[in-house]
């Protein structure tokens, strides 16, 4: 279905070298200036959501990735949004604004696979894609509910305002995917980051995605197989076609230069996917990290977060050891004390706990749940 | 004839509205099949909607404007609401080695399994007595991606014989919050369980 969609655009071939491009697009035809109208009113909206994440340094951080990754002369026009949702995610509207999720920000290991997957989007504006299935599936009578099922299947959750969008335009169909997968790797090729990222961005989602199968015990999908609603080719294909279009382009993968451009939002971004449960995933993505940057304060209390939170008591013990080792680590947040000090008294190590918990209220005596907190501590004896 | 399709709208509105229940304003006992007991001193509809095998919700104009859901004595090992994937997608269960100090989270990471909440942030957290028991009370706010509304919740939740017992109130931050936490407030401080 997603290809009788896209059809007509199936059929143009995919361009050898960067096609040239013409800054300052405006829509050209009835259809294209519908589109437009419509998204753009959308993209009002999104500027007012209340899950946009307002950082000018992270802001700044992953335009200048994107412009690294297709070059000065395209990014200029593009309206970046980045927005809080836990899952690996962006989006690209038909008039130039990118929708770019912090579960992606937290699982790029490196500015060369943000700008991989950056470069895919924008590959879909260049190409116009959106407008091709538009204009195919107008034509088609039964359309809007076929756009509907697609659009539900895809999954790509960006809030109410462009959750019609996410419907109608945002389906690309999988040889249009396949094709922006294409162009992607063609920007990364005249980039300095090196084209074989592309296929390392979907080879680490699969690694994720076994690590939450096992622990969750349930047959992970090999991601061979793009089922018949999928919209997107199926992420080991994926993995394979890009690592073969990559060939031999060296360049350096920029990994310090992600890791400083999150260093503001790493934090909070692991405490969001560490809340989603998904334990074997997080300690998947927490290992990754530290696999980049050795174990800092910040990855040791993740992980004891991530402990604690499951709470068996093997879980416990492990949770305050790992909350120690961050302590020692340094510099932890004051949280650290708070979740050793929750992790002992659940061990029934009531002593240490009320010193470590202690310790919490000393650092951090403003704390939303000071008082509750102090309610475990009994009260010094004058 | 006339009285025929009296009858017969009346057979078409009657089925929704006998899903439901007026709450009156006198003392209520046996809430969410629990031991949880309040007095209302307005009326409120229950719903006959459960998201879970021990919630019960009540509302004043519809659960989107204002909410509050009684969890009556979750036992260890359950989860808070109905899940929905228990194998792909588990909800968090209650321990029953749980602190007070987890009940604020345990609520959040639900929401965030679950409910589709990606940005929540619980903010006050304070030592209350509700119903003669040690519990907590706890404000928080939350957004919910696909309807993009930023909602403010406020809970009290106890842990009493093993079980949890959990009441939270929540409407949308922009004026139904403000407007009906004096009633939720008044509910709890007659709550008995």
């Amino acid at each position: 279905m997603a290809a009788m969609l896209a059809g007509k655009a199936v059929a143009a071939p995919l361009p050898s070298a960067l096609p040239p491009y013409s800054a300052a697009y405006e829509p050209r035809t009835v259809d294209e200036r519908g589109l437009w109208m419509q998204v753009d009113e959308a993209e009002k909206q999104l500027r007012a959501s209340n899950l946009l994440i307002a950082d000018p340094t992270l802001g700044a951080h992953v335009r200048r990735v994107l412009c690294r990754t297709v070059g000065e002369d395209r990014c200029g026009s593009v309206r970046l949004y980045l927005l809080e949702l836990p899952g690996f995610n962006a989006a690209m509207m038909p008039n130039g604004a990118m929708l770019v999720h912090s579960g992606l920000l937290l699982r790029t290991r490196s500015e060369a696979e943000l700008g991989a997957v950056l470069g895919h989007e924008f590959a879909h504006f260049e190409l116009r894609h959106s407008l091709a299935g538009f204009a195919r599936a107008r034509s088609a009578t039964d359309a809007i509910a076929w756009i509907s099922v697609l659009g539900a299947a895809s999954g790509a959750n960006v809030g109410a305002s462009v959750q019609l969008l996410a419907g109608a335009f945002f389906t690309f169909s999988r040889a249009l995917e396949k094709q922006a997968d294409l162009l992607g790797l063609q920007y990364l090729r005249a980039s300095p980051y090196p084209a074989g990222a592309a296929s390392e961005v979907w080879a680490h989602l699969l690694q994720e995605q076994a690590a939450t199968a096992l622990e969750r015990k349930y047959k992970p999908n090999r991601g061979r197989a793009a089922g018949f609603f999928d919209s997107h080719p199926a992420p080991a294909d994926r993995a394979d076609y890009l690592r073969a279009a990559a060939g031999d382009d060296p360049g350096d993968a920029a990994v310090a230069g992600h890791r400083d451009g999150m260093a503001m939002v790493r934090l909070p971004l692991l405490m969001a996917q560490v809340k989603t449960g998904d334990f074997g995933g997080t300690a998947y993505l927490i290992d990754a990290l530290a696999a980049q940057s050795g174990w800092t304060a910040e990855l040791l209390f993740a992980r004891a977060e991530l402990y604690r939170q499951r709470g068996n008591p093997r879980d416990l013990a492990t949770a305050a050891q790992l909350y120690a080792d961050a302590i020692r680590a340094g510099p932890a947040p004051p949280e650290a004390h708070r979740g050793l000090g929750l992790a002992l008294l659940r061990s029934g190590d009531a002593a240490g706990g009320r010193v470590a918990l202690a310790e919490y209220l000393r650092l951090k005596p403003d704390a939303g749940d000071a008082r509750l907190i102090a309610s475990l501590v009994p009260e010094d004896k004058p | 004839m006339k009285f025929r399709s009296a009858l017969l709208l009346f057979a078409v509105t009657a089925a929704p509205a006998l899903a439901n229940s007026l709450i009156p304003a006198q003392p209520v006992a046996g809430i969410a099949r629990s031991s949880f007991a309040a007095r209302p001193e307005g009326e409120w509809n229950r719903l006959s909607m459960r998201p879970g095998k021990r919630v019960e919700t009540w509302t004043l104009d519809g659960p989107l404007l204002n909410s509050v859901r009684f969890f009556g004595g979750v036992l260890p090992g359950e989860p808070l609401l109905r899940e929905a994937d228990k194998k792909r997608a588990p909800l968090p269960k209650v321990q029953a080695d749980m602190l007070i100090t987890d009940v604020p989270a345990l609520l959040e990471n639900t929401y965030r399994a679950q409910q589709s909440v990606s940005r929540m942030e619980i903010e006050a957290q304070e030592p209350v007595r509700i119903g003669g028991a040690a519990a907590v009370r706890f404000a928080y706010r939350f957004v919910r991606h696909e309807t993009d509304v930023e909602r403010r919740g406020e809970a009290v939740g106890a842990i009493k014989g093993g079980k949890l017992y959990l009441v939270t109130f929540e409407a949308p931050a922009l004026h139904f919050f403000e407007k009906d936490l004096p009633k939720f407030r008044q509910l709890v401080a007659t709550l008995t369980f």
